[in-house]
């Protein structure tokens, strides 16, 4: 692998709402943009034989997973006008109903932004070596699959 | 020749530990065998492996100090 910035996506713990309105806001000096797409991920609290996942612990491997999404954010930029995008996923426990996964897609127009997020959410799911193990209340845990 | 098994998500469950360092395999279907042998429930599970960080779909020629990992399904976001 040539020597370049790979930018790290993963923090510990949820994302706060605090921390996704400031990225919104820190874009209103870029004024060519006239529109943002954004996608959030929410850890839901399954019912699985009347147990309620109380929340998900990610883990990943990191290394492989940051240049994967070197790949494919410039595969992205390639396909789709955008003026910028940033990924943030969360690793370690995530409480059910805190953000685990935020996806901002900025450019000129409207459609390439809608797009080029919705297709980086899919490849972020379907590419990216993460693992969720979702904990029950009781301590006990099942391992989560993307569906 | 040694190389360094790293295990992710539903596999640590399985091996107990995350890093396993195996010797004397000269390529990953010989490694895959050694592994199933140690770790029999293995062979009943989905992952792929990627080595030194790439995903391989066939057999492959492993080099001293390789990095192999065991990829389960992905459940990101």
């Amino acid at each position: 692998m040539t020597e370049k910035k790979l930018k790290n996506i993963f923090s510990q713990g949820a994302i706060p709402a605090s921390f996704i309105a400031e990225s919104i806001q820190k874009h209103s000096s870029k004024t060519g943009i006239g529109a943002h797409s954004i996608f959030l991920g929410q850890v839901r609290s399954d019912a699985i034989n009347d147990k309620k996942v109380a929340a998900i612990e990610y883990t990943s491997y990191e290394e492989m997973a940051l240049e994967k999404m070197y790949k494919i954010r410039e595969a992205i930029f390639e396909k789709y006008d955008l003026t910028c995008m940033h990924v943030h996923h969360s690793l370690g426990r995530v409480e059910a109903g805190e953000i685990s996964l935020f996806v901002f897609t900025s450019s000129p127009h409207r459609n390439a932004a809608i797009e080029a997020c919705n297709e980086t959410v899919e490849r972020i799911k379907a590419e990216l070596p993460v693992w969720g193990k979702e904990l029950f209340a009781d301590e006990t845990y099942q391992w989560k699959e993307n569906t | 020749m040694q190389v360094n098994v790293i295990a992710f998500g539903q596999i640590t469950d399985i091996t107990g530990r995350s890093t396993i360092t195996v010797n004397d395999v000269t390529d990953t279907n010989e490694l895959i065998q050694k592994l199933h042998s140690l770790y029999p429930a293995l062979a009943n599970t989905k992952y792929v492996i990627a080595v030194d960080k790439q995903i391989i779909n066939e057999n492959m020629l492993l080099e001293n100090n390789n990095t192999v990992a065991l990829l389960p399904p992905y459940a990101g976001g």
